[in-house]
C-alpha cells in the first residue's frame, strides 16, 4: 500500500499517460515521441515549439501532438516534463493512481526505457501486426489530415490507443481491463500499464463511439482483439474486434448528415437543396456524377419529405445530439451540416487549420461560436 | 472502357460509385431486363441496366444522409430498399424515383432484406442497436422486433429461412413461415469475427437447408441447419497469401459470399482483392483468380446465374491510413455460368 503512494508521485507524460522513474527520462521521452518533427526529425522542446517549427521551417500546420492520446493531443498547451500539466489532469491522475490503480502497477519498477528495448525483440503476438496497418482510434480525424507523424512513428501510442478502446468498454475498472489487455502485455509492458491507468481517454473513446450511433464493442469476456493464433500468420484486420464497417463509420467523413426533416421544421426548407449545404456536401463528399438523375431525385426526395411522416421524427430524435438544441430555430438549420462536422472534434483538439477556415464554416451568423472554447477562435 | 487494370478482362460497370461499394444486388427474375443496384460509402445507391452485351447504362441514383450499408430489391423489381448508417431504411420507388423512409433503428442499419411469403410480405432489418425488426413499410412501427444478443454483422434471407450473424459470433436462425420466429441459435464454428453469411438450398428439395459463414480470418464455414451427419458441417480456408511475406502468412477477411442460383456452387470475395469459386458438395475449389489491386468488398450473381458481379474498393482492413481517396472504385461483370458448374455431373 505504501508502494502505491510512491507511484503516485512518479513523473508521467501528459500526452500518453506513461509513467517514468525520472523526470529527465520523461523529458527525453517527450522530445523523442511527442515533440519530434516528422519531417526533419528535429527534437523540439514543447508542443507549441513543434508547431511553430513546422509552420516556419516546413510550412506545414500541425494540429495534434504526435503519438498522443486522443484527448491529450492539444498542441497549444505548453508542457515540459511535468510542468504545465493542467491541474485538473494532475488531480485526475493522482486519483486514478490511488483509487483504482491497484491492478495497473504490477511490474514497472524496471526503467521503462529498458523494457522497450527488449520488447522490440519479442516475437509474434500482437506485434505481428505491421505497424503500417495499425488503425488509429481517432475516428473523427479524416485521413490525410495528419499524415506525417503517423507514418513516421507508428509503433506506439497509436497502437496503444487502439488497445485502449477495449478497456473503455469496461469503464474505469482496471481489474477487468487488465484481463482484456493481457494479450498486449508481452509487447509493450510499460505501455500497457500506462494504458490502463488512463480513464479520461478511454471514456472519451467510448463516448466517441457512442456519439456515432455505435454500440459499445463487446465486454471483456468475448475476445476483443483480432490476432492470429498461429505464430506464422497475421490477420489483415485492425486489432480491435469490431467490424470494418463500424470502424469506418467512426470516421468523420462518414458521419451521417443531420436529417433534413427535423422535428422543429417539419415542412419547410429542406436544407438538402439549399445552396449553402450543397456546398458543404461538396466539400466532404465527392460530387455526384449522375447529376441529372440526382437533381431529379433530390427534388422528388424533397417532395417526399414534405409528406407528414411520423417516422422522420423518430429518426431525427436520434440524430440531434448534445451541442445542437432540439429547439433550434429554423434559419440556423442550413448551417447544421457544417456544425455537425465540428462536433466530433474534442475540446482539446485544434481545428485542422488550413483545411476549413472559420469564415467558410459559418458563412453567416456564426451560431456555434459561443459554445466553443476560446482556442477555437 | 478503361478496364486495363483488371487482369481478368472483366467488363467494367460505367460511372462507378465515388467511394467503396458496400452492397451489390441484381434485380429479381420478375423484371425482364437485368438491373444492378449498388450502395456505397458515398451515401448513394446507384442503379444500372445491364444489357446482354455486358454494357451498363446508369439509370438513376438516390442519396441518403449516411453511408449505405445494404440494399435489397422488392420482389417485383419496382423498388429498392436502402439501409444506412443514418439509422434508417428508405424505400426507393424506381418508377417515380422517390424515396420514403420505411424503417428506423437506434443505430446504423447493417442489413435489409425483402421477405416474400405466400401470405405476407415484409422488410427485415437488422442493426448495430442489437435488434432485428420486421416492417410492413406502411407503418412507422415495426410488425415485430426481436432483441439480439449482440450487434448484427451480417444477415441473409431465403424464404422461409433467415440467418443473422452477430458480433458475439452467434448465428440466429429464424423461420419466417406464418410469422417470424427464432428457430435456434447456433454457436459459431468459426473462431473469429463474422463478416458475411449466405443461405444455401438443398439440391433436391430446393428449400433452404443451411448457410455459409465467412469470417475475418480467411475462413468459411458450411453449416447445415439439421445435418444428417455431423460431418456434413465443415470449414475451409480461403483468401490467404500463398507464400509467406516476411515470415508471415497474410490472412484476409472474407468480405462476401454468394451462391450460384442454378448450380448451388458458391463464390467468395476477400480483402486480398481476389475472388474464388467453390463447390461445397465436392469440397473443392472450382477456380481462383489472381488478386486485384484493392480489396473486393461485395459480389452477386444475377438471377439466371449468367453474370457474376464484384466490387473493388478499399475496405478499411488496413486501417484508415491506407485509404487513398484517389484510387477509383470499380464494379466488374464476368460471364460465369460455365466456371461455376460442378465438375462431376
Amino acid at each position: 500500500m505504501g508502494r502505491k503512494k510512491k507511484k503516485a508521485s512518479k513523473p508521467w507524460c501528459w500526452y500518453c499517460n506513461r509513467e517514468f522513474d525520472d523526470e529527465k527520462i520523461l523529458i527525453q521521452h517527450q522530445k523523442a515521441k511527442h515533440f519530434k518533427c516528422h519531417i526533419c526529425h528535429k527534437k523540439l522542446y514543447t508542443g507549441p515549439g513543434l508547431s511553430i517549427h513546422c509552420m516556419q521551417v516546413h510550412k506545414e500546420a500541425i494540429d495534434k501532438v504526435p503519438n498522443s492520446l486522443p484527448n491529450r493531443s492539444n498542441i497549444e498547451i505548453e508542457i515540459y516534463g511535468m510542468e504545465g500539466i493542467p491541474p485538473e489532469d494532475i488531480k485526475e491522475h493522482e486519483r486514478q493512481k490511488t483509487g483504482g490503480g491497484k491492478a495497473s502497477d504490477s511490474d514497472d519498477d524496471e526503467p521503462a526505457a529498458k523494457k522497450k528495448a527488449t520488447s522490440a525483440l519479442l516475437g509474434p503476438g500482437p506485434s505481428s501486426v505491421t505497424p503500417g496497418i495499425l488503425p488509429t482510434p481517432m475516428g473523427p480525424v479524416p485521413p490525410g489530415m495528419y499524415p506525417g507523424p503517423m507514418a513516421m512513428n507508428p509503433m506506439m501510442p497509436h497502437f496503444m490507443q487502439q488497445r485502449m478502446m477495449m478497456p473503455g468498454m469496461r469503464p474505469l475498472f482496471p481489474a477487468a481491463s487488465i484481463a482484456v489487455s493481457t494479450p498486449s502485455k508481452p509487447t509493450f509492458p510499460a505501455y500497457s500499464n500506462a494504458t490502463i491507468s488512463a480513464p479520461p481517454t478511454t471514456s472519451s473513446a467510448a463516448a466517441d463511439a457512442k456519439e456515432n450511433g455505435d454500440v459499445k464493442p463487446p465486454a471483456a469476456n468475448s475476445c476483443p482483439l483480432v490476432t492470429a493464433t498461429g505464430a506464422g500468420s497475421k490477420i489483415i484486420h485492425p486489432p480491435e474486434d469490431v467490424s470494418l464497417e463500424e470502424i469506418r463509420a467512426r470516421n468523420i467523413k462518414y458521419r451521417p448528415k443531420p436529417k433534413p426533416d427535423a422535428p422543429s421544421t417539419p415542412v419547410s426548407a429542406p436544407p438538402m437543396i439549399t445552396p449553402s449545404t450543397s456546398q458543404a456536401e461538396h466539400n466532404f463528399q465527392v460530387a455526384a456524377h449522375m447529376s441529372a438523375a440526382v437533381a431529379a431525385a433530390r427534388q422528388q426526395q424533397a417532395a417526399a419529405m414534405r409528406r407528414p411522416m411520423p417516422m422522420g421524427m423518430m429518426g431525427m430524435l436520434g440524430q440531434v445530439r448534445v451541442p445542437v438544441p432540439v429547439s433550434m430555430p429554423v434559419p440556423v438549420l442550413p448551417v447544421m451540416p457544417q456544425f455537425n462536422l465540428m462536433r466530433p472534434l474534442q475540446p482539446g483538439m485544434l481545428l485542422p487549420g488550413g483545411m476549413m477556415p472559420m469564415s467558410a464554416m459559418f458563412p453567416g451568423g456564426v451560431p456555434g461560436l459561443p459554445m466553443m472554447q476560446p482556442r477555437f477562435r | 472502357m478503361f478496364s486495363g487494370n483488371n487482369p481478368h478482362k472483366d467488363v467494367e460497370v460505367s460511372s462507378p460509385p465515388d467511394d467503396t461499394v458496400s452492397a451489390l444486388e441484381f434485380s429479381p427474375p420478375s423484371v425482364p431486363q437485368t438491373f444492378l443496384a449498388a450502395g456505397s460509402w458515398d451515401c448513394q445507391v446507384r442503379c444500372w441496366e445491364v444489357e446482354a452485351s455486358g454494357k451498363t447504362v446508369p439509370k438513376a441514383a438516390q442519396n441518403m444522409t449516411g453511408p449505405i450499408l445494404d440494399v435489397a430489391w422488392h420482389d417485383d423489381g419496382s423498388k429498392i430498399f436502402m439501409a444506412s448508417t443514418d439509422k434508417s431504411v428508405k424505400c426507393w420507388d424506381l418508377a417515380s424515383n422517390t424515396a420514403v423512409q420505411v424503417a428506423a433503428h437506434d443505430g446504423p442499419v447493417q442489413t435489409c432484406h425483402w421477405v416474400k411469403a405466400p401470405n405476407y410480405t415484409c422488410l427485415m432489418t437488422a442493426s448495430w442497436d442489437k435488434t432485428l425488426k420486421f416492417w410492413d413499410t406502411r407503418s412507422a412501427v415495426p410488425i415485430m422486433a426481436i432483441h439480439l444478443s449482440e450487434r448484427c454483422y451480417c444477415a441473409d434471407v431465403d424464404y422461409p429461412m433467415a440467418a443473422v450473424g452477430l458480433a458475439d459470433r452467434g448465428v440466429c436462425l429464424y423461420s419466417l413461415e406464418g410469422k417470424p420466429a427464432e428457430v435456434k441459435r447456433v454457436e459459431s464454428p468459426l473462431k473469429y469475427q463474422h463478416r458475411c453469411i449466405a443461405i444455401f438450398k438443398d439440391k433436391k428439395t430446393k428449400q433452404p437447408t443451411g448457410f455459409a459463414l465467412g469470417s475475418v480470418e480467411g475462413r468459411v464455414a458450411i453449416q447445415y441447419v439439421n445435418p444428417t451427419n455431423p460431418k456434413d458441417n465443415f470449414t475451409f480456408k480461403c483468401h490467404r497469401s500463398a507464400g509467406t511475406t516476411g515470415g508471415y502468412q497474410d490472412i484476409y477477411a472474407v468480405n462476401d459470399i454468394a451462391f450460384h442460383p442454378v448450380h448451388g456452387t458458391l463464390a467468395t470475395v476477400g480483402s486480398d482483392g481476389s475472388f474464388s469459386f467453390w463447390d461445397k458438395d465436392a469440397r473443392t475449389k472450382l477456380k481462383s483468380f489472381e488478386s486485384l489491386e484493392q480489396s473486393l468488398t461485395n459480389c452477386a450473381f444475377n438471377h439466371s446465374g449468367q453474370i457474376f458481379a464484384y466490387a473493388m474498393g478499399y475496405d478499411w482492413s488496413k486501417g484508415h491510413e491506407h485509404y487513398n481517396p484517389a484510387k477509383k472504385n470499380f464494379i466488374y461483370l464476368r460471364p460465369c455460368f460455365e466456371d461455376l458448374k460442378p465438375r462431376s455431373t
